[in-house]
């Protein structure tokens, strides 16, 4: 093995990626909107994770003599239909939203780049079969078809991870085989094929390092429309199942009071558009940042 | 080009193979058992045997697949466990309604989405880009369901101009297009901003620029041209997201589209309508995929090059 | 003032796109020919309106079609068995035999006269497996009628044909709701030739779907709309509404704004019960009410064979740690009345005197702890997904136990799953709602703890010789001794055995548009509405 040249990939994968983690930094100087983002995700995670230590009340916890109660001092989101803080139950429901928004995605991010580099390195039939299982997901209304597979398991979080990680591999795969495929015709790869190095080990040393940037976009990407997606299963009764609550069940046991006590469903959903919004606006900041990176 | 069209065409026929496939198995290892959900509760249970003869439902699964794939290919997608009505009549009675609902709503994201981008592309960088494109994102935030329930209690409860449902004039439609159109302007203009900020560093811009060429007349004139071609291609493939939106938006304003049926066929676990209904829709988004694809092959001269040398 | 800043917040929000549009749409808020129609909503699409093949959607039912014996509501809770097709009956004094006279120029919707053998067509259609109809329950006491529905059969033995206008009905043993069982809406009367000649289409397509009724089925749009007209040849008189429609809409908040703008008549809380203290503190509508009581119970069940329901003593704990009056408050706005046994007040044979179910979790805790479980345990409530009412109601009852040590997990199945799950006995708990087919205490007994039925209905209740009375009682011919043995078995299987949690019966509210004049609600509570809407009218 020729040491020499295995080192310089090395670095030159090493290289971009600190470019790719420079430019991030960039992004968070020059674009404001995107720092703030950032900083609006990392108090609603801070805020709901931490809410056992601070939280005044229980959020599952009936207190029927405070059904109803309107926005006060005690209760700054009032109480709901009986009679559990608004506030505490927002904060709390966070975490299923941001479970939902991460696990999947990350998940489907793992097998998405993995099927992705297999077939883009690997080429001819496993190529096509993988393709055509891709394009067969991607023809799916993911709505529709989250909707079908938590049906077919049955309502509850366990699906909903299942559903959305079913749903969103396949864009992920499609962007890595394209990248995959034009950094197999690179020097560094072709040079390490040439001298006999394995295919697994080309993959994991010198094709994923190269990959991470789009990874990251994706990920950025993808999150908003798997927290959309769960918020829509659990209003239509197949999402998150009490007594702990999500944004999504929040609207819709409380969309029977928009016209008595408004602000029982309008919050959750207010929670959801800031949530989601700062993720897109992320984003779209992490892609301007690193565009050179995504000529898919 | 015509060889290119044929195989992006004979491609989409296993693909949607795939998806009868995949749809098939999944609705069918449930544990729920749809004919008691449709039989009711005091039915004898000889009926209940006499209507899984009927309906086949004994058969293992793949010879049933076979036969609803032979059945599919001459139009009949079998009949609906609730509504007893053969699955084309009603897919093809819903259609036309969706059909409205897709376009007008394409229409919403298009006047909300391109000049946002144009001009969150021209103001690079400025409060008015940041404006725009997050006027445009928060469309996509926002659940739009959630957004359907304020607007009914504002424009059709409270203020009463907009009635709450239905579908029977244009003005029914105005609510559900805005809802389900904003949710994927977003979209079009990330789509229409990043093109036509590509296209702005070209040297034919600079050389148009070089000439005295106003700014405005640049964009319009030179850059506009170009980067509405890849715009184009997003509206065909606007449709599967459309589509998916679809599915909620019917539902929380009345509207008897195929979105509508699928939710109901899924509650009552009508096997024969939800399979249609979501095989319809998915040969639409492939359809929409493939129209996507030749139109750009006609539109971008570079692909008909390629397509000719290869 | 919150409420108004949210109002403001959206409509700037979404108002831009639309101010412009909006004036040119003004227009009449009652739909042409739609001025002397009486304009319900529904929230599910009824799978037919064949009435042998639902039971669930009688809306189109009660006003197309008649049956030999009607059910009228004389008042509250109330109802009297009164004449409909047939005039007049007799019966023989060993209650087996009924001889029906049948009311003579009753025409059908198609023109053709009503005679002895459209009943019988009526009733051996119902009986024969081809059919698959769903209400045979109701007819299966006559003699015969296992034969058909076995198949060895194709005529019904215990229906005679006397004359075109006399029938007579032998039943296989005595069976004492039989006459009130005839009223339900399952056995209306069809046309012979014409029902025949719809096959597959009967209750599908309107025109092909012919009664005697008050009504002709007059459209059905999917998913948006049904609707009857009014029947000019009625033998009763042709009533006065030009026709009525039922509009689909899934989502019953959405049919309380489409009350609200005048585009449905009336409007029934018992589809949102969130939103009834919004109507009755609601000055506006102070008037608009409409109350009456549903004949039904509300109950919560657990399944016995499931640990550790086997225990008596838990079951009763699980009785008394249920405050149900505060879930009565919370979710009904206490618009109902408490009930200790099966049989909601006002039914026939309703027990006044059944002693009061006490809420009192400190002895439910003791109760536990005698059972082993002092810790309390883990259990599962399931229920129907996409229904929050039943949510709320399920969430109340998971802290109420949380109370007692019990934690409850409360599990969203899809509809087909939990029906399914159900009639295997497998269920572990649920709650529910039971509103009388007819008005005996037979058609609540009977139809939870019945032998087979308490194994369908997820009870697997143990008692044999309770259920088997149960089922003996059907028999029993004199009224009085009848209601005795209807009462002591309540008194049995829910105070004693403690078989399921009685919880309450609801008033049954409706809102009415300025339009209507003369609404009231049936002596069931049904949502399904009363025979041909008599005596109510439109204002013009």
């Amino acid at each position: 093995m020729n040491g020499a040249e295995f080192d310089l990939d090395q670095e030159l994968a090493q290289r971009d990626d600190a470019t790719a983690a420079g430019r991030l930094k960039g992004m968070l100087r020059n674009n404001k909107v995107a720092a703030f983002s950032v900083l609006v995700i990392a108090l609603i995670i801070a805020a709901s994770f931490a809410a056992p230590l601070y939280s005044p009340y229980d959020p599952n916890k009936p207190s029927l003599s405070e059904r109803f109660a309107p926005p006060s001092r005690t209760h700054w989101l009032g109480c709901d239909d009986l009679g559990r803080d608004q506030l505490v139950r927002l904060i709390y429901g966070a975490r299923i939203s941001i479970v939902i928004g991460l696990l999947p995605t990350s998940l489907s991010m793992l097998l998405g780049a993995a099927l992705g580099m297999i077939s883009g390195y690997v080429g001819g039939k496993t190529d096509f079969w993988i393709m055509r299982l891709a394009d067969v997901v991607l023809a799916f209304p993911s709505l529709l078809l989250a909707m079908v597979v938590s049906y077919t398991l049955g309502g509850g979080i366990v699906s909903i991870f299942i559903a959305l990680s079913a749903v969103s591999w396949a864009g992920t795969a499609r962007v890595i085989r394209a990248q995959t495929m034009s950094l197999k015709e690179k020097e560094f790869v072709l040079a390490a094929r040439s001298i006999g190095v394995r295919g697994g080990v080309i993959i994991f040393r010198h094709i994923l390092p190269n990959c991470v940037p789009s990874l990251i976009v994706l990920f950025t990407l993808n999150i908003p429309g798997a927290i959309m997606n769960e918020s829509s299963l659990s209003f239509l009764g197949v999402g998150a199942s009490p007594p702990s609550t999500s944004w999504g069940l929040m609207i819709y046991r409380y969309k029977t009071y928009l016209l008595s006590y408004p602000w029982l469903a309008i919050a959750p959903g207010m929670a959801i558009l800031i949530f989601v919004l700062a993720f897109n606006f992320l984003g779209d900041g992490v892609r301007d940042a690193l565009d050179p990176y995504m000529k898919d | 080009m015509a060889r290119y069209i044929l195989r992006r065409f004979l491609i989409s026929i296993p693909v949607l193979v795939g998806v009868a496939l995949i749809l098939f198995l999944l609705l069918n290892v449930v544990p729920g058992d749809p004919v008691t959900l449709m039989m009711g509760e005091h039915i004898k249970p000889a009926l209940i045997e006499a209507f899984r003869a009927r309906m086949h439902l004994d058969d293992p699964v793949l010879v049933r697949f076979g036969r609803y794939m032979l059945g599919a290919l001459r139009g009949d997608f079998g009949v609906s466990y609730k509504l007893q009505r053969e699955v084309s009549g009603l897919i093809w009675q819903a259609f036309p309604h969706t059909v409205k609902l897709t376009i007008y709503s394409a229409f919403v994201s298009w006047i909300i989405g391109i000049p946002a981008g144009i001009f969150s592309a021209v103001k690079h960088n400025t409060l008015i880009d940041r404006s725009l494109m997050g006027f445009s994102l928060m469309g996509v935030s926002l659940p739009i369901f959630w957004a359907g329930l304020l607007m009914q209690y504002v424009f059709a409860s409270r203020l009463g101009w907009l009635p709450v449902t239905g579908y029977y004039s244009i003005k029914y439609y105005i609510m559900p297009s805005v809802v389900l159109g904003w949710s994927s302007a977003g979209t079009v203009a990330r789509l229409t901003r990043s093109n036509l900020l590509e296209i702005m560093k070209n040297d034919f811009i600079r050389t148009a620029r070089a000439k005295g060429l106003s700014e405005p007349s640049v964009v319009a004139c030179h850059a506009l041209k170009n980067a509405m071609l890849p715009v184009i291609t997003v509206m065909a493939l606007q449709v599967a997201g459309l589509l998916g939106g679809a599915v909620m938006t019917e539902s929380v304003f009345g509207i008897p589209g195929i979105g509508r049926i699928a939710v109901d066929a899924i509650t009552h676990r009508d096997m024969p309508l939800l399979q249609g209904t979501i095989l319809f829709t998915t040969a639409i988004v492939i359809a929409g995929n493939l129209a996507a694809d030749i139109m750009y092959a006609f539109l971008d001269p570079r692909i008909r090059v390629e397509q000719a040398n290869s | 003032m919150l409420r108004r800043i949210a109002v403001f917040f959206v409509a700037v929000m979404l108002a831009l796109p639309i101010c412009a549009f909006v004036e040119e749409f003004a227009e009449a808020a009652i739909a042409p020919g739609y001025e002397n129609v009486l304009r319900f909503a529904t929230n599910d699409e009824p799978n037919t309106n064949d009435p042998q093949k639902t039971t669930e959607y009688y809306a189109v039912n009660f006003q197309v079609f008649d049956r030999l014996v009607e059910a009228v509501t004389t008042g509250q809770g109330q109802s009297d068995l009164v004449p409909g097709l047939a005039e007049s009956w007799e019966i023989s004094p060993d209650g087996l035999t009924y001889t029906f006279h049948l009311r003579k120029g009753v025409k059908f919707h198609n023109g053709a006269e009503f005679k002895a053998k459209d009943v019988k067509y009526t009733f051996e259609r119902m009986l024969l497996p081809e059919t698959e109809a769903k209400n045979q329950d109701f007819i299966d006491p006559i003699k015969g009628a296992a034969e058909m529905m076995d198949g060895s059969a194709k005529e019904l033995s215990g229906l005679e044909i006397v004359d075109d206008y006399t029938i007579k009905v032998t039943l296989k043993e005595p069976f004492g709701p039989f006459l009130a069982s005839l009223a339900t809406p399952g056995v209306a009367i069809l046309n012979k030739e014409s029902t025949e000649e719809a096959g597959t289409d009967f209750g599908l397509v309107p025109e092909k779907t012919i009664g005697t009724g008050a009504y002709i089925f007059d459209k059905w749009v999917l998913h948006d709309e049904f609707k009857v007209r009014r029947n000019d040849n009625y033998w009763r008189g042709a009533p006065e509404l030009d026709g009525i429609s039922w509009k689909v809409v899934m989502d019953a908040d959405t049919m309380r704004m489409m009350f609200e703008a005048g585009e449905i008549d009336v409007f029934d809380t018992d589809l949102v019960p969130s939103q009834i203290s919004y109507f009755t503190k609601s000055e506006k509508y102070a008037d608009k009410l409409v109350v009456g009581n549903r004949m039904g119970t509300y109950y919560f069940t657990f399944n016995h064979d499931i640990k550790p329901f086997g225990d008596v003593r838990v079951r009763k704990a699980f009785q008394m740690a249920v405050d149900r009056k505060g879930m009565l408050d919370a979710l009904f706005d206490g618009r109902g009345e408490l009930v200790h046994g099966i049989l909601p007040p006002g039914l026939y044979g309703y027990n006044k005197a059944l002693p009061e179910i006490p809420y009192d979790p400190a002895k439910a805790k003791a109760l536990l702890a005698e059972a082993g479980y002092p810790d309390g345990f883990e259990m599962t409530l399931t229920q129907i997904a996409d229904n929050p009412s039943t949510l709320a109601r399920g969430e109340l009852f998971q802290a109420m136990m949380a109370e007692i040590g019990v934690k409850v997990t409360i599990d969203q199945m899809d509809e087909a799953a939990w029906y399914a799950v159900r009639a295997d006995g497998k269920l572990p708990a649920y709650s529910g709602v039971w509103s009388a087919d007819f008005n005996d205490p037979d058609n609540f007994l009977y139809t939870f703890f019945a032998p087979g039925n308490t194994v369908r209905r997820s009870f697997n209740f143990k008692n044999d010789a309770l259920s088997n009375r149960v089922a003996a009682a059907r028999a029993i011919v004199d009224p009085a001794s009848r209601v005795k043995e209807y009462q002591d078995l309540e008194r049995a299987i829910i105070q004693d055995e403690a078989a399921w949690i009685p919880l309450f019966t609801t008033q049954h509210i409706f809102v009415v548009g300025d339009r209507v004049e003369g609404f009231k609600v049936s002596w069931n509570g049904w949502s399904d509405g009363w025979h041909y809407y008599e005596g109510l009218r439109i204002k013009k």
